[in-house]
């Protein structure tokens, strides 16, 4: 449950991350060409705003004042050598001097006077050539005073410009989805780091149980922002504690406090004649003792976490229990009978509570079992202790809810309150270990204790 | 019919009466005190056969009197009542000086059961004649009877019988018996003991015996008298 809460945050966290970064990614990247694109356009007005400077320049005026333009060799044969580019230029009279191809100065001829500023016009076609052409005509003082000049180019005549920008726009778009996605790898480390203390809380805050409620959260290495979180689901941790420890004080006095006149109610039967209305109401009394010890056995068991650390032998424990009960179990008409596993049978553990479920379990057994039958407490090698009886076994659908609190087979005459088993429960969870049911071989049931080994126990 | 003498040590008051009403049909010649002072002090006027002891006491903690009474050398036999469910406080109990326990509530049968078990021990006040039912045990002539017939045993069943009638109701290890016996027989064989109890048992029913040796298969055995 929490191993995939925790990769959805991450997840959407990642999924959002990602699609801020495409979409940044794209905007720069069409930032950067439009931009690229618009320079090379500045570039290209730039050129022929220097080439109409330096046609002016090259224009001469003759003794007979006529002006005419005499370009420096070099530059003659690279007009004439480049194709699609045309230019023309004007003497304030009107007249043409110069133009490249002359079809453009004859179409120039007609156009208006232009300005100081360049003037911007595009052409489809000239002399022939069907590619666009743009261009620009200025006004421009030179040696052989005011002119009018036009250059214009082909359209493929800045392929190269273009090409070059188009090279450095797409190396630049290879870059930054790559370092976006550097980024991306940093940002998810960023996030699987900050969120693993949450996962160890988590197995923290997983381990907290009705015996454990002293544990609090660490609040150290945390994101500063789950902080305010976990302090307040600690200080929750500590109410509830409080909570709970009036309710098993409770629970534990209650019980203490009933002993003292259930032993007088006891003790005053005892001393009556034993008439069937006593020997009813002892056996009711009986009932009552022992729901009396259970629920003090119970609140102990929620109260105290039970030191599990020596180690101690099973079949010492079973032999001993044994022994203790079976007086009691004749009396009820039932024997009782160890059979030891060969070798000591040592775990990890609290004599005292191994021997109260093991009575449990033969308190129920005894119960259960027919008259004049056998209960058997065996040891296993393994850290296993099973209590046989002959009785009529548990249903299989019963299996896993005898081991509730309070829980009473249906119409069967069980005394008790269904707390013996919970204990059961309690006391091997506090083991490590774990109490199952099954049927016997030949019918009854048998209940099993397994312990952790010593091998396999931390 | 004994001349035993109790001191029960309770504030309790009608626990006190309750124990005193049982013990007194039990046979035996009961004070009670309810306060530690008091039970110092008549713990060292009275010679007590036992003493049974609550371990809650109004002036002070039940233990601390245990501790006193026996660091002055006093061995009277003391059974502890406690309410006190930690089963360390037993532990503790007996470390201070309880010669037995027994968790309230209790059923005043086992009281006396247990009371007389410790009155049973050798040198207790039961501890020379032990009586179990119909069957009377001399443990110092080594003579036992059965209503008025003497029951003819060998050493070691007459051994087994005074373990078993010592601790009357509660099981006696297998293990107990046999380094009882192991003394007196130096090629004890593994299946000895069963043997002997089988011989002893047959015995006891043969003569009419009211009390019955149970085997608790894998643990050991127990008398139980059929009476009671």
């Amino acid at each position: 449950m929490i191993a995939s809460r925790l990769p959805s945050l991450q997840r959407r966290l990642v999924t959002r991350l990602a699609a801020l970064f495409v979409a940044g990614s794209l905007v720069i990247v069409a930032v950067l060409v439009y931009r690229a694109y618009d320079t090379a356009d500045t570039l290209n007005d730039r050129e022929l705003s220097l080439r109409a400077a330096d046609l002016a320049r090259y224009v001469v005026r003759d003794a007979d004042g006529s002006a005419r333009l005499v370009l420096p060799p070099g530059l003659r044969d690279a007009y004439d050598a480049a194709p699609g580019v045309a230019f023309a230029v004007r003497s304030r009279d009107g007249r043409i001097i110069d133009a490249l191809p002359a079809s453009f100065g004859s179409l120039v001829a007609r156009w208006p006077e232009p300005t100081d500023d360049p003037s911007y016009f595009h052409l489809a076609g000239i002399a022939g050539n069907a590619k666009d052409y743009y261009g620009l005509g200025i006004s421009l003082d030179g040696p052989a005073g005011p002119l009018s000049i036009w250059v214009a180019r082909a359209e493929d005549a800045n392929a190269l410009v273009h090409s070059l920008l188009q090279e450095f726009v797409l190396d630049i778009a290879w870059v930054i989805p790559l370092f976006m996605l550097l980024a991306l790898a940093i940002a998810i480390l960023a996030i699987r780091g900050a969120l693993r203390p949450i996962r160890q809380v988590s197995e923290i805050a997983a381990s907290i149980g009705p015996s454990t409620t002293s544990t609090r959260l660490p609040e150290e290495n945390l994101p500063s922002e789950i902080v305010p979180l976990v302090s307040a689901v600690n200080r929750a941790l500590g109410r509830l504690e409080q909570g709970f420890a009036v309710q098993r004080q409770f629970t534990a006095n209650a019980a203490h406090e009933l002993r003292t006149p259930l032993a007088i109610v006891t003790g005053a039967l005892d001393n009556m004649q034993a008439t069937d209305e006593v020997i009813r109401l002892k056996a009711d009394v009986d009932r009552m003792n022992r729901l009396v010890e259970q629920l003090l056995s119970v609140a102990r068991l929620d109260a105290i976490a039970l030191d599990v650390s020596a180690t101690v032998d099973l079949n010492e424990i079973a032999r001993e229990t044994v022994a203790t009960l079976a007086p009691w179990a004749l009396a009820q008409g039932v024997s009782l009978a160890f059979s030891g596993s060969e070798d000591h049978v040592e775990v990890k553990g609290n004599g005292h509570a191994i021997a109260d479920a093991i009575r449990n379990l033969l308190e129920n057994a005894v119960v259960q079992a027919p008259p004049r039958s056998e209960v058997t407490v065996s040891t296993l090698a393994e850290g296993r202790v099973q209590v046989a009886d002959r009785g009529p076994g548990v249903p299989e659908q019963d299996r896993v809810s005898i081991f509730e609190r309070f829980w009473r087979g249906k119409g069967a005459a069980r005394p008790g309150a269904g707390l013996g088993l919970a204990i059961v429960v309690e006391t091997m969870k506090a083991h490590g270990g774990s109490v199952a049911v099954e049927s016997g071989p030949n019918g009854g049931a048998v209940f099993t204790l397994v312990f952790p080994t010593a091998s396999a126990a931390r | 019919v004994t001349d035993v003498r109790l001191l029960i040590v309770e504030d309790e008051v009608r626990i006190v009466e309750i124990l005193r009403s049982a013990l007194s049909r039990a046979g035996f010649a009961v004070d009670s005190v309810g306060r530690c002072d008091d039970a110092r002090a008549a713990l060292e006027v009275n010679p007590y056969d036992a003493a049974i002891l609550d371990l809650g006491l109004p002036d002070g903690d039940g233990m601390k009197l245990l501790k006193d009474v026996r660091s002055r050398g006093n061995a009277v036999p003391i059974l502890v009542l406690t309410a006190r469910d930690a089963v360390q406080h037993r532990v503790a109990g007996l470390d201070c000086g309880a010669d037995d326990y027994l968790v309230k509530p209790f059923a005043t049968s086992e009281l006396i059961a247990r009371t007389k078990a410790l009155l049973r021990r050798p040198g207790g006040a039961l501890g020379a004649t032990l009586r179990t039912g119909n069957i009377v045990f001399d443990t110092i002539g080594r003579d036992v009877r059965v209503g008025d017939e003497a029951l003819l045993l060998t050493r070691r069943e007459v051994a087994i019988l005074e373990h078993l009638m010592r601790r009357l109701g509660r099981v006696v290890p297998k293990a107990v018996l046999e380094e009882k016996l192991y003394g007196m027989d130096d090629e004890l064989e593994s299946n000895a003991i069963p043997v002997h109890v089988h011989h002893l048992r047959r015995k006891l029913i043969e003569s009419g015996a009211t009390a019955e040796i149970h085997t608790v298969r894998g643990v050991g055995y127990l008398l139980v008298d059929g009476d009671a």
